[in-house]
């Protein structure tokens, strides 16, 4: 038996419905010591499958500060993640293989103000972050979330921003891309915002960014011309994976391998990377 | 390179190989129709370990089978459970015969691979397991290019023994690494051991017109440097256009390891597997949702093309490529890898 690719049993403790189309799956792996002994960092992911349906990649969406249990957010986009979301209910089992890749550097970044940037599930791996940040507050200096979706039914973890909203010590700034009646904050795609609004200051900051590949694009546009260093803007790919172990092959980009020297990369390391992903 | 060498000739090389089918699970080329594979035999007379042309298989699938289950699983109203596979448990002792030095080169490439930071088990067991004896070949076949590349054939340390022949109708039975010189000692009786300087010389000569039969020639150096800023040369689409995407080449490749894991679930027991693929399929990195950051066949191939040539270089020290012209013999409509990236090298 190839022991590196079987999974370890664990068991759906609660399903969240966060959109339409996304839900994070709490999980509980379903030897108590193992739950335990389960340690990962912010932007690491695991290997998720109901078995029978296939294997899929997701980040894992909460901190390991925060223990006993660990979350999966997950979108409906294709084959597998809609037999999940039709067919994986409270109290199933589900496969789990990891964690695996690098993760963010929470070290480098102790003493920094932080700027995140999100859109849509791109919120998923920051909020394994800012959970974390927020645990270890007094390592960090400013705080600052700026989080957009298409419209305000697509916002994820809902309750969870009303909470950080509350908290004194962060600063959080919504936006949906068009217009709704009972919306009270920003309108305006993410770069927009993040140029008119949030006005950051470069110095002594990192950016951590994660989100459609189109938001992406213009986001590391707006924070060029905002001045901020490649070096201090990180972000995290998502690339096809399937073995999560560096062997089979999905998520080379050049002699990279996303799945082992990512996800987690700098845009100073994505822009040395042939242009294919 | 250890010299430890046997000298006998044909019927004394005959008897070694009965000797060694008798004791030990061996596999060497069957022929069939005219080409060769690798298959599981129990007596001499059944294969040929000198065979004149390319396996059309490497011999890749004894270690990294095309299909392996990696476990079975079982669904009931308490949760799912998981249980082993019954396949076998690789610890019998394996030998093949007629191996190729491109061919047994190809499991030095992949070993890089398998055994970085997480190390592949079912692998490492079956290359622990198995000793490689390999047949020096006379001249090259028409699509062989394995002297143009990265490592020395006539120094190969691939293969744990190999049969090389010198002049006068001697053969020399002749142990390259610590394991193979362990299994000649333990297995062959009747010749000692030979003075090595003047043998060496011996099969120099006999082999002196190898190099020269070699019709595909590159200068492996210059081609590497070269394409390692050529990732935006128009030329891949021109040697890409006649794919037909059939996945023939990456599949009887000696180097290629990619691979895809399937569910097979029926009711409520399933198995799940592990199986060959290929970065030439286009669904390979086709991501849920829809992107895929190589939608089109010439971007694929240029992935396969730079990744032989150089990403894998870069990485892991060898090229993926071991020039063994399998593909190239395969391949429904005529591509090889020596054309294509001497092709995209030269403009």
């Amino acid at each position: 038996m190839e022991q590196l690719l079987v999974p370890v049993m664990c068991k759906v403790d609660k399903i969240i419905d966060e959109t339409p189309d996304i839900r994070t799956y709490r999980l509980k792996m379903n030897d108590p010591a193992k739950m335990e002994s389960f340690g990962w960092m912010p932007g690491q992911f695991v290997e998720f499958s109901l078995l029978g349906h296939g294997e899929c990649t997701f980040c894992i969406s909460s901190s390991s500060t925060r223990q006993g249990y660990f979350d999966c957010s997950i979108k409906r986009a294709g084959i597998v993640t809609a037999d999940i979301h039709s067919q994986l209910e409270e109290g199933m089992d589900v496969g789990i293989r990891g964690p695996y890749g690098n993760w963010f550097p929470v070290d480098d970044i102790k003493g920094k103000n932080l700027l995140f940037v999100g859109g849509g599930i791109g919120l998923a791996p920051l909020r394994s972050l800012i959970q974390y940040c927020i645990d270890n507050r007094s390592d960090y200096k400013d705080f600052t979330i700026l989080y957009g979706a298409r419209t305000s039914s697509d916002m994820c973890y809902k309750e969870e921003i009303e909470e950080w909203k509350k908290n004194p010590s962060l600063k959080v700034i919504l936006t949906i891309d068009k217009p709704e009646e009972t919306w009270k904050e920003n309108v305006g795609v993410v770069p927009k915002i993040l140029e008119e609004v949030v006005k950051p200051g470069t110095e002594n900051t990192k950016v951590i960014t994660c989100g459609p590949p189109i938001m992406i694009k213009y986001t590391l546009v707006s924070l060029d011309k905002l001045g901020f260093a490649p070096k201090d803007v990180i972000t995290t790919l998502e690339m096809k994976m399937q073995c999560g172990l560096g062997k089979c092959g999905r998520c080379n980009i050049g002699s990279t391998y996303v799945c082992k020297d990512g996800p987690v990369f700098t845009y100073e390391q994505l822009k040395s990377l042939p242009d294919e992903f | 390179m250890n010299v430890f060498l046997v000298e006998t000739d044909k019927t004394g090389l005959q008897k070694f190989y009965e000797e060694i089918i008798g004791k030990f699970e061996t596999y060497a080329p069957v022929e069939k129709f005219g080409k060769y594979d690798y298959k599981r035999i129990s007596k001499l007379d059944e294969c040929d370990p000198d065979s004149p042309i390319e396996t059309t298989m490497s011999i890749k699938p004894l270690f990294f089978p095309k299909t392996a289950k990696v476990m079975k699983f079982k669904e009931d109203n308490t949760g799912t459970t998981i249980s082993e596979t019954d396949e076998d448990s690789l610890t019998g002792k394996r030998i093949i015969l007629g191996v190729k030095h491109c061919d047994a080169r190809g499991l030095q490439v992949l070993d890089q691979v398998y055994n970085w930071d997480y190390i592949d088990t079912d692998y490492q067991k079956r290359r622990g397991n198995t000793v490689i004896i390999s047949t020096r070949c006379d001249k090259a076949g028409t699509q062989c290019f394995c002297t143009s590349l990265d490592y020395d054939v006539e120094k190969s340390d691939a293969h744990d023994i190999r049969i090389v022949n010198g002049l006068d109708g001697k053969i020399y039975i002749q142990a390259v690494t610590q394991k193979g010189e362990g299994f000649v000692k333990e297995n062959i009786s009747q010749q000692s051991a030979v003075g090595s300087q003047q043998s060496l010389e011996e099969i120099k000569k006999h082999y002196k017109s190898f190099e020269a039969s070699f019709r595909l020639k590159m200068d492996y150096k210059e081609v590497n440097e070269k394409l390692q800023k050529l990732f935006d040369s128009p030329e891949f689409e021109t040697v890409s256009s006649n794919c037909i995407g059939c996945n023939t080449c990456a599949f009887i490749c000696p180097t290629c390891h990619c691979f895809k894991i399937t569910d097979e679930k029926i009711k409520d027991t399933g198995v799940r597997y592990k199986s060959y693929d290929s970065c030439n399929n286009g669904y390979f990195t086709l991501m849920a949702g829809g992107h895929n950051p190589r939608p089109v066949k010439y971007r694929r191939w240029r992935q396969r093309a730079l990744h032989k040539f150089v990403y894998y270089k870069e990485r892991f020290g060898m090229n993926l490529c071991v020039g063994c012209g399998h593909c190239a013999i395969s391949c429904p409509v005529n591509i090889s890898i020596f054309d294509v990236v001497n092709q995209v090298a030269k403009v």
